[in-house]
């Protein structure tokens, strides 16, 4: 368990605590802050999506890894845990190819090159 | 307690229900007549005042623009251009036009902040009402939570509270038929839900036709719902950590079967999460909401129903996005109208704020339930030096009252996101419109999982409070509180993809 492991006197619930504080000041910071504080420069949308993201993957991991112990429990935990992944990613593609713009907006990568396979007269 | 007799846990836990009823009881009654009746009533003579400043407002901006229109008639007829007219007074009357234009142009700024006052003063009434109201809400049910559940614990037969005291079985069983019929009772109780939902609407508008009838399959699921958490509670209460079922075949062999329970019933959770968060990002995709006008005006990308070749022109001929905005009709979400910067306009630090503090509120709890696992499963327990010394003076203690910052923050979670709810529905987002059916039925459903996980909570409370919680049955703990932690992280999910995108 966690606690085990001290860390400048402090066990690693308490660090990862800390962490999961900060992170979420940033992501509310993100969102409340038009412009990088102290600049006039504006902070593009992309720029609030890609750190929510980043955040969110943050503090999923410190709450399962450390919170919930798959960190430390046997693998078959976070075998089970990540089994749903496979349906979610289904899902997340599921979006993609039902999205009106999935036949020709998506990027290259994500659509099968059929022009390759049009018989040559 | 732990050392007592039998019988002694059975009389405790009557006595010790009904005491811990009676203080939540009690709080939900101060905190309800405090804010949902004094305060929220100061609130309301706030709000009535500032209507009635409004309509004052309003009829003074309606009057001058009626007087605008008959000296526009009079000026009409005073028109220089008209061979029989004399300039003078229509110059005169021109001048009296421009006044009054410039006195309806004031009377205009003072009515917008009446109207602005008085959307204030209702939200703040509206704040303190429906917290108040929650907190009533919410007590009731933990009472009678409490009492149901601490009556027929004491009505059971003094030699299931003996297993915790010498002569235990290793071996003993301890499964439980009450998850089934929770589960029973939850799918009676979905099964009624539509008619359930349209007879209280019935009987909250003051129509009793067939409205009663509409609630009786939920009411029965409730029924049996009430009586498989009393059961539950019933069972494990006494239940000091002997005889744990350990799972005998792969790939959980040698695992805590409760355990592996919690882990697969976490899983098909997260099935539920992403269902309802899949059906957003897909329904997202094809709004025309005011980030995706912004980021396709800016690129150039016209979208059908959405940003228009006029649009593009006008941007790039010099207008700004948000004058552009009101003629796209786009669609708006919840984050239009809480964070700074939304489409509403009305976001700013306050709005953002019940959202935010829930965030922090959770992620608080989830670490003050780890301290709760941590401090049972110490042999050794030191109280802390200072004010966290006097807190948690004794290991009993300690583990209670970190169970009840964790039962009070979840009911804090559930208090402001009514609140907001609330302040939303006001604001005109309401479950009326795709973008406010996925929101409310979203986070609903996370509301409804922190709740559950409540009534747990109040439960281990109680436990901590009467057979209290040691190192050998720790893992209760420990389990409630995975459920405890996925609820944190769905909200992880959640908060960002509603609340701020």
């Amino acid at each position: 368990m966690g606690e085990h492991k001290l860390i400048l006197g402090k066990d690693i619930y308490f660090w990862n605590f800390i962490v999961l504080m900060i992170f979420t000041l940033f992501e509310v910071g993100a969102v409340f802050f038009e412009e990088w504080p102290g600049t006039d420069i504006p902070i593009s949308l992309y720029t609030v999506w890609g750190i929510l993201i980043v955040v969110g993957i943050v503090k999923g991991f410190g709450i399962g890894a450390f919170f919930m112990h798959l960190w430390d429990d046997p693998r078959i935990y976070l075998r089970v845990a990540l089994f749903p992944t496979i349906f979610v990613l289904l899902m997340l593609w599921g979006i993609g190819l039902s999205n009106p713009e999935g036949v020709t907006g998506l990027p290259g990568w994500c659509t099968p090159n059929w022009d390759s396979l049009v018989t040559e007269r | 307690m732990g050392g007592g007799g039998a019988s002694d846990v059975k009389n405790t836990v009557w006595v010790r229900a009904l005491m811990m009823a009676g203080l939540i009881f009690g709080l939900a009654v101060v905190s309800y007549v405090g804010l949902g009746i004094v305060v929220a009533n100061v609130k309301h003579q706030d709000y009535a005042e500032s209507i009635d400043a409004y309509d004052e407002k309003n009829d003074a901006y309606v009057s001058l623009g009626l007087q605008i229109t008959n000296l526009e008639n009079q000026s009409e007829n005073l028109d220089p251009g008209n061979v029989s007219a004399d300039v003078e007074p229509y110059n005169a009357l021109s001048e009296q036009i421009s006044e009054v234009k410039a006195e309806q142009k004031a009377a205009k700024k003072a009515k917008d902040d009446a109207h602005h006052h008085e959307v204030e003063a209702h939200l703040s009434y509206l704040t303190y009402r429906v917290a108040g109201l929650t907190i009533l809400f919410v007590g009731i049910i933990y009472t009678a939570f409490l009492v149901i559940s601490g009556l027929l614990n004491s009505s059971q037969p003094d030699e299931h509270h003996d297993d915790h005291h010498g002569g235990h079985d290793e071996h003993e069983h301890h499964g439980s038929a009450s998850p089934i019929i929770l589960s029973f009772g939850c799918l009676l109780f979905l099964l009624g839900f539509p008619d359930f939902a349209d007879g209280l609407h019935g009987l909250m508008m003051g129509s009793t036709k067939g409205s009663v009838g509409d609630l009786s399959v939920s009411m029965v699921g409730l029924t049996v719902v009430t009586a498989g958490i009393a059961n539950w509670w019933r069972e494990d209460l006494p239940f000091k950590g002997y005889g744990e079922q350990i799972a005998t075949s792969e790939p959980f062999q040698g695992h805590h079967i409760r355990k592996a329970g919690i882990w697969v019933f976490l899983m098909s959770e997260v099935m539920v999460f992403a269902t309802f968060f899949s059906a957003y990002l897909r329904m997202r995709t094809e709004w025309c909401t005011f980030w995706a006008f912004k980021e396709n005006l800016i690129a150039g990308t016209t979208v059908d129903g959405c940003v228009t070749q006029d649009h593009v022109n006008d941007y790039n001929a010099g207008a700004t996005v948000e004058a552009l905005w009101p003629s796209a009709l786009g669609d708006l979400t919840a984050s239009d109208y809480l964070r700074p910067g939304g489409a509403v306009g009305t976001g700013d630090f306050w709005t953002m704020l019940p959202g935010a503090v829930n965030t922090f509120a959770l992620i608080i709890s989830s670490y003050t339930i780890v301290l709760a696992l941590k401090v049972a499963k110490t042999h050794d327990y030191k109280a802390p030096t200072g004010v966290f010394g006097k807190l948690m003076p004794t290991k009993k203690a300690a583990i209670r009252n970190y169970l009840i910052i964790t039962l009070a923050l979840g009911t804090m979670f559930i208090v402001l996101k009514l609140v907001e709810w609330s302040h939303l529905i006001a604001e005109g987002f309401t479950i009326g419109t795709e973008q406010g059916s996925i929101f409310y039925v979203a986070t609903g459903a996370h509301g409804v999982h922190v709740f559950a996980g409540l009534l747990i909570m109040l439960y281990m409370v109680f436990k901590a409070d009467t057979v209290e919680w040691d190192e050998e049955n720790a893992q209760g703990i420990e389990y409630f509180g995975l459920y405890w932690h996925f609820v944190d992280l769905a909200w992880v999910v959640i908060f960002p993809a509603f609340y701020l995108y």
